[in-house]
């Protein structure tokens, strides 16, 4: 960037001051496409791109890089082992952590009769920050390598001698696609990649029958999988997934799958089934409530009867407060009257869970008596949202029967 | 478990070259995948042209949590660094292991005849392992390289052990023993290997290494991730979570210890902190971090500090010390089913109890004045309070505190300027108070400065124009207040609102709409906690009857009063949270 600036200057002959200012200009505008496209600025920027390969006679060396000179030599001799290896580690990802920063590679070889040892190695590496996660870039120094190997095969395009005027063009591209954009395609030649950053993130936990999901964001349906396309239009917040299935006539284990993998894109939650029974309580996070202005306007839209007449932030601030181990949502209720207050219950209870304002307080039924069956399924280990999902009975029945029993402790937690 | 070490890898470099000395675990794993997995469709086309579409499957180098695939001598190249790596944090990841450890120069000034440059003890991990983590296991292995280097200055230990475990490699290949036969041979023999397995055995099952290198020189680690697991089933305790548990520590809080105390004076070592067990001695529970410090006649900030270092290796956690009026209710994710052993633990600790029975009580929240009515007896009481203790150590038990938000009109809290004037802390309002109360002023003129009815302003009036940033005015008022007599009600309630001169207009008619506003007293109160920002739900009633030196009962009294506008709300402590 300050490369390209310096350039400007020279080739324009300008007054010091006036330079300065188109320097600062260019900044500006930087600034500005960077707001602009955060949503897709990676946090962990490649800082360099640079391709080595083992020369015949000097060794370990690099052909190019981009920016210039952002390596040093003394730098890549001292890992250099770690970059053009032994032929063991051919074709793995290996990371190497300095003290500023971090390369990854992927070393490659070629064998071939017509070069200087019989074989090409190269290694096409990334360079980031030392504290930054580089996982996500692993598959794309793969891509980037097999890519580069393809032409290579196809037309020397690394081994002939002017092989850096046309890499560093290719290279400058991926840098700064992958930085600005996330994404980067490269045609033109006589093959195409895409290359796409993609977060790796931990695996969702299993769905369960009686979970609900519930959408987070606006999704075109155009773009998803059949199964998908035929669930989405009954994940509405209230349906739970057993109901999902019966509705959109999907096999069970599809539906969870299905509803799994949208939780991994972070465009479904996870949310308790509602019911008049339910008991929460408010989690420490309650006081942003009342400190986030941003967060009272979002809150108030939401849980709005009608979008017409907003409650108060008051009213509902006062609701979740109520919010304690004992009190159902019967109860809240009834104290209240929410319709009278502008408040839907339900988008209140869906609000504060998702926002994580309040938790569900859930109900373990324990058996102390000596019936083994009975001691199996009320073991404590499971809540009696599962159980009756699994029984397919209602919650408050089995709740009424279980509370007559006396063998019966209901622990809440 | 992603925080167990895959390997633990020994490795020299010397005039002679680089050798991998030891490694351990070193069984060869064996490969029982059944093979059909694996088989390519026979009647698979294979297409040249796929040969870039379909990416190979990823390169795995962990086996049922051994690391494979990776040759001794490749090892021991990647791990032998060159000179200008030595001395620094080495981290290599390779597939889907990372690499950790730090290269120690050996070398001496007087150079020494061994040839031996450098030594390197790296741990292999799984790739997943968080920076947390890595950096722990890198600070373990700079501890064994400092160790190391000191005793092989002080007696050659390195160069005894590398010769023999040299020579035991080269018998091997002499007389073509396995490597696994060879490993097993050194086992034996080297002290510094049996150490090696010591500290992965101990990694792997508690996560405290102690061991004595040389027979002499004592090392002790705790990998934080791994130590409190015992205790927080699952749960990874990060060491930035301790730190913050710690920054928040207050003077009211209070140790718990998880082992007996005698246990602990075991923990302690020979050359341990004398206050340590001077703490010990006069440790109870029931008493708070500040009386602890006082009873052991230490400082608070040491106790603070032996506190941390308790919580830090696991060997303690921080509650609210146990009081009649603490509230308990069932964490979220107790354990508590039929087959929980810690039922059989409960019944062997408290005979003739039943936990499932116990705790239930506390299935809505409770307080201990609750649950011990009359009919308790003063030893079921102390029973009681055991049961508690054994509870909160197993983490079956979180505490709710009450905290109170100050939600005075419809349209919560004005912030544009509510947020300067209570972020002022509480003693530069007293400071003021008191530079200021020594001055004479009338309350008249200052009355109106909101009745603009009366336009005979006096300098003093304009002096104290009320700013949304002066709490000087409004405080001074309070103590000049005090003393004046007044004529009328009237006139009361109107001196009254100058207590509340920094409040925003709506905001100062919505608390006078409280009848307990007519009270000098209550109001006063209230408006000293307000501006100092208690009610902003960022402090409990406990905190705030241990900062502002209040009974219970004055201030639940006021928060009934001022019910209109204050709302409370229970909830367990934030900076304590972690640990259930």
């Amino acid at each position: 960037m300050m490369k390209e600036d310096e350039d400007h200057c020279e080739g324009i002959p300008l007054d010091v001051s006036e330079a300065v200012a188109a320097v600062a200009d260019d900044l500006l505008l930087e600034n500005h496409l960077i707001t602009s496209l955060s949503k897709h600025k990676q946090d962990c920027p490649i800082r360099c791109i640079f391709l080595c390969e083992f020369h015949h006679t000097a060794g370990p060396i690099i052909t190019c890089q981009v920016p210039e000179n952002f390596i040093s030599k003394e730098l890549f001799d001292s890992v250099s082992v770690y970059i053009i290896t032994k032929p063991e580690l051919l074709r793995s990802t290996i990371t190497v952590t300095l003290i500023d920063y971090k390369i990854l590679g992927c070393p490659v070889r070629i064998n071939d009769k017509k070069y200087a040892r019989n074989a090409f190695y190269f290694n096409l590496c990334f360079v980031c920050d030392s504290t930054s996660r580089t996982v996500h870039y692993e598959p794309l120094v793969t891509k980037l390598s097999d890519y580069l190997m393809a032409l290579e095969i196809e037309n020397n395009f690394l081994s002939e001698g002017s092989a850096p005027a046309k890499l560093i063009p290719l290279l400058k591209q991926v840098l700064e696609d992958l930085n600005n954009k996330g994404e980067c395609a490269l045609i033109g030649g006589p093959t195409a990649t895409h290359l796409k950053v993609v977060r790796v993130r931990s695996d969702p936990p299993l769905v369960a029958d009686h979970q609900v999901p519930i959408f987070l964001k606006a999704v075109p349906t155009r773009e998803w999988d059949l199964t998908t396309q035929q669930v989405a239009p009954y994940i509405d917040g209230f349906n739970h997934v057993a109901r999902i299935a019966a509705l959109a006539d999907v096999e069970n284990n599809l539906v969870k799958a299905c509803v799994q993998n949208l939780v991994y894109y972070r465009v479904v939650a996870l949310v308790p089934l509602f019911q008049y029974s339910n008991v929460y309580c408010p989690t420490s996070k309650l006081k942003l409530l009342a400190q986030d202005f941003e967060l009272q306007n979002k809150c108030t839209q939401y849980v709005a009867k009608s979008s017409r007449q907003l409650p108060n932030i008051r009213d509902v601030f006062r609701m979740y407060a109520a919010m304690t181990r004992g009190t159902t949502i019967r109860d809240l209720c009834t104290r209240f009257n929410p319709s009278y207050l502008n408040v839907n219950e339900r988008k209140l209870v869906q609000f504060g869970i998702l926002e994580e304002l309040i938790k569900r307080v859930n109900k373990y039924p324990v058996y102390m008596g000596d019936n083994a069956e009975l001691q199996k399924s009320f073991s404590g280990a499971s809540s009696l949202d599962e159980i009756c999902c699994a029984a397919g009975i209602n919650a408050q029945q089995l709740e009424d029967h279980l509370e007559r029993d006396h063998s019966i402790i209901l622990l809440w937690k | 478990m992603e925080v167990n070490p895959l390997s633990i890898i020994l490795v020299k470099a010397g005039s002679k070259g680089d050798r991998l000395l030891f490694r351990y675990p070193y069984h060869e794993q064996e490969n029982n995948e059944p093979s059909g997995t694996k088989r390519k469709n026979p009647y698979a086309l294979s297409v040249a042209e796929d040969l870039l579409q379909s990416p190979l499957p990823p390169i795995s180098n962990i086996n049922k949590g051994g690391l494979t695939g990776i040759s001794d001598e490749l090892l021991s190249s990647l791990f032998a660094v060159k000179q200008e790596l030595c001395n620094q944090k080495f981290e290599l990841k390779v597939n889907d292991v990372r690499f950790v450890g730090h290269p120690t120069s050996l070398k001496n000034k007087s150079q020494d005849e061994s040839g031996l440059l450098l030594i390197h003890i790296v741990f292999a991990l799984q790739a997943l392992a968080s920076h947390s983590v890595v950096k722990c296991y890198h600070d373990l292995s700079k501890r064994l390289g400092i160790v190391l280097r000191h005793e092989e200055h002080r007696c050659a230990y390195i160069s005894e052990q590398t010769f023999s475990m040299v020579s035991i490699h080269d018998d091997s290949c002499t007389g073509n023993l396995q490597t696994e036969s060879v490993f097993r041979k050194i086992l034996e023999k080297c002290t510094l290997a049996k150490n090696i397995k010591q500290v992965y055995d101990d990694l792997c099952n508690t996560g405290i290494v102690n061991i004595r290198i040389n027979r002499w020189i004592p090392l002790s680690f705790c990998l934080p991730q791994k130590v409190h697991q015992w205790h927080l089933r699952g749960k990874i305790l990060e060491p930035e979570d301790i730190d913050r548990c710690l920054k928040a520590l207050r003077p009211y809080h209070s140790l718990l210890l998880l082992y007996p105390v005698q246990q602990l004076y075991d923990f302690t070592s020979l050359d341990g902190s004398p206050s340590l067990l001077r703490m010990f001695s006069q440790y109870s529970p029931l008493k708070s971090l500040q009386t602890l410090a006082i009873d052991s006649d230490i400082t608070l900030s040491h106790v603070f500090e032996l506190t941390a270092h308790l919580v830090y290796w696991a060997k303690a956690t921080v509650i609210y010390p146990i009081c009649s009026t603490n509230k308990y209710a069932i964490t979220p994710d107790a354990p508590l089913h039929l087959n929980s052993t810690l039922i059989n633990k409960f019944a062997e600790a408290f005979p003739g109890v039943d936990l499932i029975k116990e705790i239930n009580d506390f299935s809505l929240p409770t307080s201990l004045s609750q649950k011990c009515n009359s009919l308790y007896h003063t030893s079921q009481q102390s029973q009681l309070v055991q049961m508690i203790i054994w509870m909160l150590q197993h983490h079956l038990l979180v505490q709710l505190h009450m905290y109170i938000q100050y939600i005075p009109t419809d349209h919560g809290l004005m912030y544009s300027n509510a947020d300067e004037t209570k972020n002022i802390p509480a003693a530069q309002t007293l400071q003021n108070n008191g530079i200021l109360s020594s001055r004479t002023f009338s309350a008249t003129p200052s009355r109106q400065s909101r009745t603009h009815s009366e336009s005979d302003a006096s300098i003093i009036s304009d002096i104290f124009e009320p700013r949304p940033d002066s709490e000087l005015g409004s405080a001074a008022m309070n103590s000049s207040l005090a003393n004046v007599s007044f004529s009328s009600a009237d006139e009361e309630k109107q001196d009254y609102q100058e207590l509340l001169l920094d409040f925003p207009d709506d905001e100062r008619t919505a608390i006078f709409k409280i009848p307990a506003s007519n009270n000098s007293e209550d109001l006063n109160l209230f408006a000293r906690l307000c501006r100092n920002g208690y009610f902003r739900g960022e402090h409990h009633v406990e905190e705030i009857m241990y900062l502002e030196n209040l009974r219970r009962s004055q201030l639940l009294q006021l928060l009934d009063k001022f019910r209109d506008v204050l709302i409370t709300y229970e909830t367990e402590d934030p900076a304590i949270a972690m640990f259930y």
